[in-house]
């Protein structure tokens, strides 16, 4: 078998391609490495999460020494809303769950009549109520936006689902609370 | 090294795979392998070890990356990696220098044959070239690289690349004249 034929050592090809495609275990490789390279922000947001609980935890107690314990039967019925949306035996689901318009619709229900709430209370209990109620929804915020960057982490998913639920229960103990003292 | 065509092309995807994004990396590799490939196998005259160097290569390559200065070329650079990982393997001694007194004496690196010859038995005859003498022989005669710039890549002196081309022209010529083996 004849080849062509050269003048110039400069005419041989330059480009040999490989006899296989060699891509695949260099994609491997590079997986793996912007898995490592993840590991150390997903140990980060190991030590944020306690933070974003007890962002949301203090906002819940600073509402709920407020407040005191007044719960009224409809808040079960709110609370049954969000198990309703978000079952507990897929974690998987729950996000997505608790976005279910009936559940939105009661929260934003129960934030207007707390909104309503607030404007007949003292300015300086209005004051107090009104940044511990928005310290709780910037804390969820933030937890789905975590939800939001890792969707499939478990803690995350629980933190979300409690703190729903506590949002719930102090957003039914805010709007009930005058109805408590009449 | 000689102007390379590609290199606009590269800046872009080299900058988006810099923020890690893999596909602009594989376009990279799409475009750049039988090059690295080439220049592998005929370093190190083995199939399945150019194969092997070619992904080191490329994942060196990968990791690398946020170290690359945009102003350099990327085929420049990645063929440094490319002969690196080539030495790496070859894991022997490093062979004895050749030096010359005169570093200027061989600085034309092409070659031209009085009449023309066959590629494969071209190949062969760049196969049967001792180690030093092939490697400077494919850089710069090649790949087209600087005595400079080839020197740097194998870790050798500019003079002992010149005289390691010279030497493998020699060689080439000799081998070529009486059929290679």
């Amino acid at each position: 078998m004849t080849t062509r034929r050269v003048k110039d050592l400069a005419e041989l090809p330059r480009d040999i391609p490989p006899a296989r495609d060699l891509w695949p275990a260099i994609a491997e490789a590079i997986r793996a490495d912007l898995a490592m390279k993840a590991v150390p922000d997903s140990r980060r947001r190991v030590g944020w999460w306690p933070a974003v609980g007890l962002a949301a935890s203090v906002a819940l107690v600073a509402v709920g020494v407020f407040i005191g314990k007044n719960f009224k039967q409809d808040q079960d019925q709110a609370l049954a809303a969000i198990h309703t949306a978000a079952p507990d035996n897929d974690a998987g689901m729950i996000k997505a769950s608790l976005r279910q318009a009936e559940y939105e619709k009661q929260r934003d229900q129960l934030w207007t009549e707390v909104q309503a709430k607030l404007n007949t209370m003292p300015p300086a209990e209005r004051e107090k109520v009104g940044a511990s109620l928005a310290t709780l929804k910037k804390s969820i915020k933030d937890i789905e936006d975590a939800l939001g960057r890792d969707p499939a982490n478990a803690l995350l998913q629980e933190l979300l689902v409690n703190s729903s639920q506590e949002e719930m229960r102090v957003l039914t103990t805010v709007r009930d609370s005058g109805r408590q003292e009449l | 090294m000689k102007p390379d065509t590609v290199v606009n092309f590269d800046v872009a995807l080299v900058e988006r795979a810099r923020g890690g994004d893999a596909k602009a990396f594989e376009r990279l590799y799409r475009e750049h392998v039988g090059r690295v490939h080439g220049l592998c196998l005929r370093m190190t005259r083995n199939p399945d070890t150019a194969a092997d160097c070619v992904q080191d290569a490329f994942i060196k390559a990968w990791k690398a990356l946020p170290r690359f200065e945009a102003r350099a070329s990327f085929s420049t650079w990645l063929h440094r990696i490319a002969v690196n990982t080539v030495l790496e393997k070859r894991r022997g001694p490093a062979k004895a220098e050749i030096s010359v007194e005169d570093p200027g004496e061989y600085e034309e690196p092409t070659m031209v044959f009085d009449t023309p010859v066959e590629e494969e038995e071209l190949e062969a005859a760049i196969e049967s070239l001792p180690q030093g003498a092939r490697d400077a022989l494919v850089l710069c005669g090649l790949y087209g690289y600087e005595h400079q710039e080839a020197a740097s890549m194998l870790g050798i002196a500019v003079g002992t690349c010149k005289a390691q081309l010279h030497r493998a022209r020699g060689l080439l010529k000799e081998r070529l004249e009486r059929g290679v083996r």
